[in-house]
């Protein structure tokens, strides 16, 4: 089969056991060529900023998953930090936010933002997760 | 029957009385002409005193005053009513001592009632129209008060003087208002009135006034300029109402209110913490099963059945760190005992020893203006160690911890005050979220979020209050009011 793959793909949560198990659902179903993972918002900031003084292509992530409790840095601070930068990549990045919150708080405030392209509540349903990467890809 | 008799040595003769001794009555000459009778008069007796001659609306209060007097030598000062002769009522002033009678250079078996004529008339409409106001005045307690700007006087209806328990022929004046108020009203006192002398503006406002005899109270305080003919303002009236019942009944419920508005917040935010904590982990269960279904590899299986006990054990934390939190909120009945400040410490210091001398903390300690207070002593214990250890644990890398702990009274209540020279904390960013579980602000490994947020709920569930005032790189300040 000659699927076309996800180049990049980031995840930013906080949760060490989410993680491990979300790399091997995508490593096991091949859903992208790489993955590159953040503790917390501020983290991935990092990342990003460094990568505006140096562009390169392949550094920048096709599709983002972001937690929204973490440390140091929520998810709602990154997803404001970065949409002040997101257009200088030249490049679409799809935003989803993924949370085991049911607050409704959080999903009407999701919604109201446009630059985020889903709300997925943790536990992430597997067909799902890849219906979104070969939608993205 | 009344006897007139020339006033005994060392009595004025311009004095009025009346003096009874071994069941006789004597009157003075003085007062007896003041209510137009003559020596002639025959008939002139306590009883027809009592009866016809003092004004009914008096009769009751004097009739009481008169008898605690004789009985129990109570002495009184009331203003009383009195009929003339010719049908006319004068108001006098009765009264038990007089400040040009010596009492006890008089005969010890006599017993006198001074009666003062008050110098203006009154015709009887007004007195009608007075009838009136001062049963309206009585029985909503209000007070009336003017205060002149131009001749700089101020006068007090008899209610105001009741009502501050200040003596009926009490003399108010401008600059002693300060002592009609308690020390945190009278800044608001002078704004309202400068605003309404000046400005001519109205008020209308609830605020503490203080008794002759110290008793704060609350009233609700209307005033309003007065203008002569060329709109200038040459004055200031108002009246003042007695409210501290109600206002005693509004602040219970408020604080009543505020209690089960805490409470109920605390709730929800548990609701909130146990749905979110609790799904973090099911939903990781979850993905491990659906893994473990999509998957042959019996490895890979073995692998997955590990993280299961990951999960287990990090939701067996959660569970015990709600577990904590709900121990304090149905705990707050725990015996409270008297606990020193300084001995908490000693405990605290003792348990984190090994830390303290690692990072070379230094913690001073001024407890010197109140060292005990009535509390669960495990709570204080519980707070001062979690920030202890949160000011070593966010210590500044270039220089050593230093801590300082005091204890103080601030507006009537008991403070502990805990102050770091640690990294900081930037509250714009993090205020609200600071005391909430599992939130962490720094690059920490040892950061779990959950120390500030068990001591928030201590602090609250005993009803007091926890603020944090910081600097980024300068220092980070606990204030807890007890």
């Amino acid at each position: 089969m000659n699927k076309k793959l996800i180049e990049l793909a980031c995840i930013i949560d906080d949760d060490d056991i989410y993680i491990n198990l979300i790399k091997r659902v995508i490593e096991t179903k091949k859903l992208c060529e790489n993955l590159i993972v953040f503790k917390n918002g501020k983290q991935s900031i990092d990342y990003f900023e460094a990568l505006l003084q140096n562009l390169e292509e392949d550094k920048i992530p096709d599709i983002i998953f972001i937690d929204l409790n973490m440390p140091v840095m929520d998810g709602w601070e990154f997803i404001e930090q970065f949409t002040k930068i997101k257009t200088k990549f030249n490049k679409l990045i799809t935003l989803y936010i993924v949370s085991s919150s049911i607050n409704p708080v959080d999903i009407d405030r999701a919604k109201s933002l446009n630059n985020i392209e889903g709300y997925l509540v943790k536990p992430i349903i597997i067909h799902e997760l890849e219906n979104i990467f070969n939608k993205s890809a | 029957m009344i006897q007139i008799k020339m006033p005994p040595k060392p009595i004025e003769s311009n004095i009025g009385y009346l003096e009874l001794k071994n069941n006789k009555i004597y009157c003075s000459k003085v007062f007896l002409s003041d209510i137009g009778y003559s020596k002639k008069d025959k008939n002139f007796s306590l009883d027809f005193f009592l009866n016809n001659l003092v004004h009914k609306d008096d009769c009751n209060q004097f009739r009481n005053n008169y008898f605690s007097f004789i009985k129990h030598n109570l002495d009184f000062r009331q203003s009383i009513l009195i009929e003339s002769k010719k049908g006319k009522y004068s108001e006098f002033v009765c009264t038990t001592k007089h400040d040009d009678v010596n009492l006890s250079n008089l005969d010890t078996k006599s017993k006198f009632l001074f009666f003062n004529k008050r110098k203006f008339k009154t015709n009887k409409k007004v007195n009608k129209h007075k009838f009136y106001y001062k049963e309206v005045a009585e029985m909503t307690s209000t007070g009336s008060w003017y205060v002149d700007l131009i001749k700089r006087k101020s006068y007090w209806d008899q209610q105001t003087r009741r009502i501050l328990e200040y003596p009926e022929d009490y003399i108010p004046s401008i600059n002693k208002s300060v002592s009609y108020y308690p020390k945190e009203s009278f800044e608001l006192v002078k704004k309202l009135f400068l605003k309404c002398s000046i400005n001519g503006e109205s008020f209308n406002t609830e605020i503490k006034m203080l008794t002759k005899n110290n008793r704060e109270f609350w009233v609700r305080a209307n005033g309003k300029p007065v203008f002569n003919e060329k709109k200038e303002i040459i004055g200031v009236r108002g009246v003042f109402q007695d409210i501290d019942e109600t206002k005693a009944k509004e602040l219970s419920l408020l604080r009543t209110s505020n209690i089960i508005a805490s409470q109920n917040k605390r709730l929800f935010n548990f609701a909130h913490i146990v749905s979110h904590n609790l799904r973090s982990h099911t939903s990781n269960l979850s993905l491990v099963v659906e893994l473990l279904n999509s998957t042959e590899s019996k490895d890979e299986k073995l692998e997955l059945i590990n993280s299961v006990e990951d999960i287990a054990s990090s939701l067996n934390d959660t569970i015990e760190h709600l577990n904590e939190v709900v121990t304090i909120q149905t705990s707050t009945n725990k015996s409270k005992s008297l606990v020193k400040f300084s001995e908490s410490l000693k405990r605290v210091k003792i348990s984190i020893g090994q830390i303290i001398t690692k990072n070379r903390a230094i913690i001073n300690s001024d407890f010197s203006e109140i060292d005990t207070i009535n509390y669960i002593p495990a709570y204080l214990e519980s707070i001062l160690l979690n920030l202890i250890t949160n000011s070593i644990k966010y210590k500044h890398p270039e220089r050593d911890p230093i801590i300082n702990i005091k204890s103080y009274i601030e507006n009537s209540k008991l403070v502990l005050e805990i102050t770091d020279n640690g990294i900081g904390i930037d509250l714009e960013k993090f205020g609200d979220k600071l005391f909430g579980m599992y939130k962490t602000f720094h690059y920490n490994k040892d950061a779990v979020g959950i120390g500030l947020f068990i001591t928030k709920n201590q602090i609250e569930a005993l009803h007091g209050e926890i603020n944090v005032f910081s600097e980024v790189e300068k220092f980070t300040t606990f204030k807890i009011t007890f």
